[in-house]
């Protein structure tokens, strides 16, 4: 296939993990079900209780003065914005000047530090890429040589929302997973150059909004971040809630969040999926495909478009499926229930790249300490003996990849429940639900099919 | 809310059992015997073409090519491995894996999977 050029694509040297057991898959569907029909009956209960609104319950927060003043401190804010810088020269240096090798520690950097390692430390911390975007920071930095720290146009975030950072992941699966080239220094080295680009030209024009809604790489880590403990109150204050508390006080209906969301589902379930028996049969003994020279790169072309378009077509008409009152858009309420699938997704990303960013992680940072791949140990970690504990223990990690992935379908499922409560007419409260039940269960069962066969 | 917990926690320790029962059967039949796996290559087809394969941890792995040009086989193990073959029949001795996982077994000339090493 296409991507499998890459020593990196599919962790060190190509290794996978062993697909996750039938029964562990098959216990895992079934569990994602029952908590889904709790979910619902649950509904049905406070539903027949009383004929008077839902009571919306109170947030549940606790305010940690102590760790707002240390994150909002001058000193963290720029420490953490000179580590970006500090990891944007270093990777600048090695793109420049380290050889075209598979050792160079940019690919390491590019595809698992950057991509892969964005999901725990947002999870954990919360906006971290926002916190130490390099092109935050050279942005800021110009904007002080100008004296102006506005844009040149307001950005319209209704009109263009979370767009432009949807083609941005969708740019950055496409290395990852369809270009053959991928482990060459030039491409990489292009795609980053291109990414700076657009991000200093797009600040400039359209102000630090434009970050926040274009750059792929905040936009996916920020969506992530609402499933840390972190969160900031109506007043501003650094609060600690439950991360389904996070997600459903301050995830709300954006231009684009389908797209994204879709995007980040669909490409991932790609990646796992060209590698499944299935799918290597079709492309491998299809007389077409296999006739034409052009073909197997120009299916993958395809897969990686089709994928979340099927992803985004499964949600909307899930969504849209739904019975609405009259004073309701029926095509507002993918938009509206969207927050509802980034668990599912986060749950599933968790699980496929788990063992990748442990192995490859370690890699790196091996790797690191040999910037110009001539025998160099800068930090003393060129010697490190990586750990390959999830390898020896294949059993366990099939259990965590499966428990991450039902957490997500909980998580998504209480939080569609919320959401079909605030947004549904009562009369439609419980058959409402049923069609975007169908389709989370439908995206979780797929995941664990996944696992199990790819 | 604590019932949902109780529930999936029950749920998951018996996808735990299960797992654990169907690792520790299989572990007793030691992998004494060479594994064999006949490639052929003619033109720009190979068989097997995308097959799964079985093999236990620490097993002896050996192809037996056939092809009509000699070629290149690469084994995506850790540290990766690449296999030259002749025209007409080579053995190759690919040696055992001492580590669980996926192993894709492809010729780059031709952009195809082989096989895949179910290592366990």
């Amino acid at each position: 296939m296409g991507g499998d050029y890459s020593p990196l694509a599919h962790g060190i040297g190509g290794r996978q993990d062993l697909p996750v057991p039938l029964e562990t898959a098959i216990v895992a569907a079934v569990a994602a079900l029952i908590v889904s029909f709790v979910v619902l009956a649950w509904t049905v209960r406070r539903h027949d209780a009383s004929d008077e609104p839902m009571p919306v319950s109170p947030v549940r927060e606790r305010p940690v003065p102590r760790v707002e003043r240390l994150v909002d401190s001058t000193a963290w804010r720029v420490g953490l914005r000179t580590v970006g810088m500090l990891l944007f020269a270093y990777t600048v240096m090695v793109g420049v000047f380290g050889q075209d090798l598979e050792i160079n520690p940019i690919f390491g950097i590019f595809y698992v530090w950057w991509w892969v390692g964005l999901v725990p430390f947002s999870l954990v911390f919360g906006p971290a890429w926002k916190a130490i975007s390099p092109v935050r920071t050279i942005n800021a930095g110009i904007n002080v040589l100008r004296g102006d720290d506005r844009g040149l146009y307001e950005y319209d975030e209704k009109r263009f929302g979370y767009w432009p950072a949807a083609f941005g992941l969708l740019a950055f699966a496409w290395m990852e997973l369809v270009y053959p080239h991928n482990s060459y220094l030039g491409p990489v080295r292009l795609w980053c150059a291109i990414y700076v680009a657009a991000m200093l030209i797009g600040g400039q024009l359209w102000g630090t909004r434009f970050y926040a809604n274009a750059d792929p790489f905040e936009v996916y880590s920020s969506l992530v971040a609402r499933l840390s403990v972190w969160g900031r109150n109506a007043a501003g204050r650094l609060v600690v809630r439950s991360p389904l508390t996070n997600l459903d006080t301050t995830l709300r209906p954006h231009t684009g969040l389908v797209a994204v969301v879709s995007v980040l589902f669909g490409t991932i379930v790609f990646d796992s999926f060209r590698d499944s028996i299935p799918w290597l049969k079709f492309t491998q003994n299809n007389g077409f495909i296999t006739s034409h020279s052009w073909a197997p790169y120009t299916v993958n072309n395809l897969a990686l478009f089709v994928f979340p378009l099927a992803v985004a077509g499964f949600f909307c008409a899930g969504t849209m499926l739904t019975g609405v009152g009259d004073d309701l858009d029926r095509r507002r309420l993918p938009v509206l229930l969207a927050p509802a699938v980034v668990p599912i997704v986060a749950g599933y990303v968790v699980a496929h790249y788990m063992s990748y960013w442990w192995e490859g992680g370690q890699a790196t940072l091996q790797q690191v300490s040999d910037p110009f791949s001539n025998g160099g140990n800068w930090f003393g970690t060129a010697n490190l003996k990586i750990n390959y504990f999830f390898a020896y223990h294949p059993t366990l990690l099939a259990d965590l990849k499966v428990l991450s992935v039902v957490i997500g379908h909980v998580l998504g499922v209480i939080s569609s429940h919320k959401r079909a409560i605030a947004v549904l007419p009562r009369k439609h409260m419980i058959t409402g639900q049923i069609p975007l039940l169908v389709t989370m269960v439908g995206f979780t069962v797929g995941g664990l099919y996944l696992l199990f066969a790819a | 809310m604590r019932r949902l917990v109780a529930i999936l926690a029950a749920l998951l320790g018996m996808a735990g059992l299960l797992a654990g029962c169907g690792g520790s059967s299989s572990g007793s039949n030691t992998a004494s015997k060479t594994k064999v796996i006949h490639i052929t290559f003619s033109g720009s087809s190979v068989t097997p073409n995308g097959a799964r394969v079985d093999v236990k941890v620490g097993q002896k792995v050996e192809f037996v090519v056939k092809a009509d040009t000699a070629g290149q086989i690469h084994v995506h193990s850790s540290p990766e491995k690449q296999l030259d073959y002749n025209a007409g029949t080579t053995e190759i001795q690919v040696g055992s894996f001492a580590q669980p996982g996926l192993i894709e077994v492809e010729s780059h000339a031709l952009d195809k999977t082989i096989v895949q090493l179910q290592v366990q």
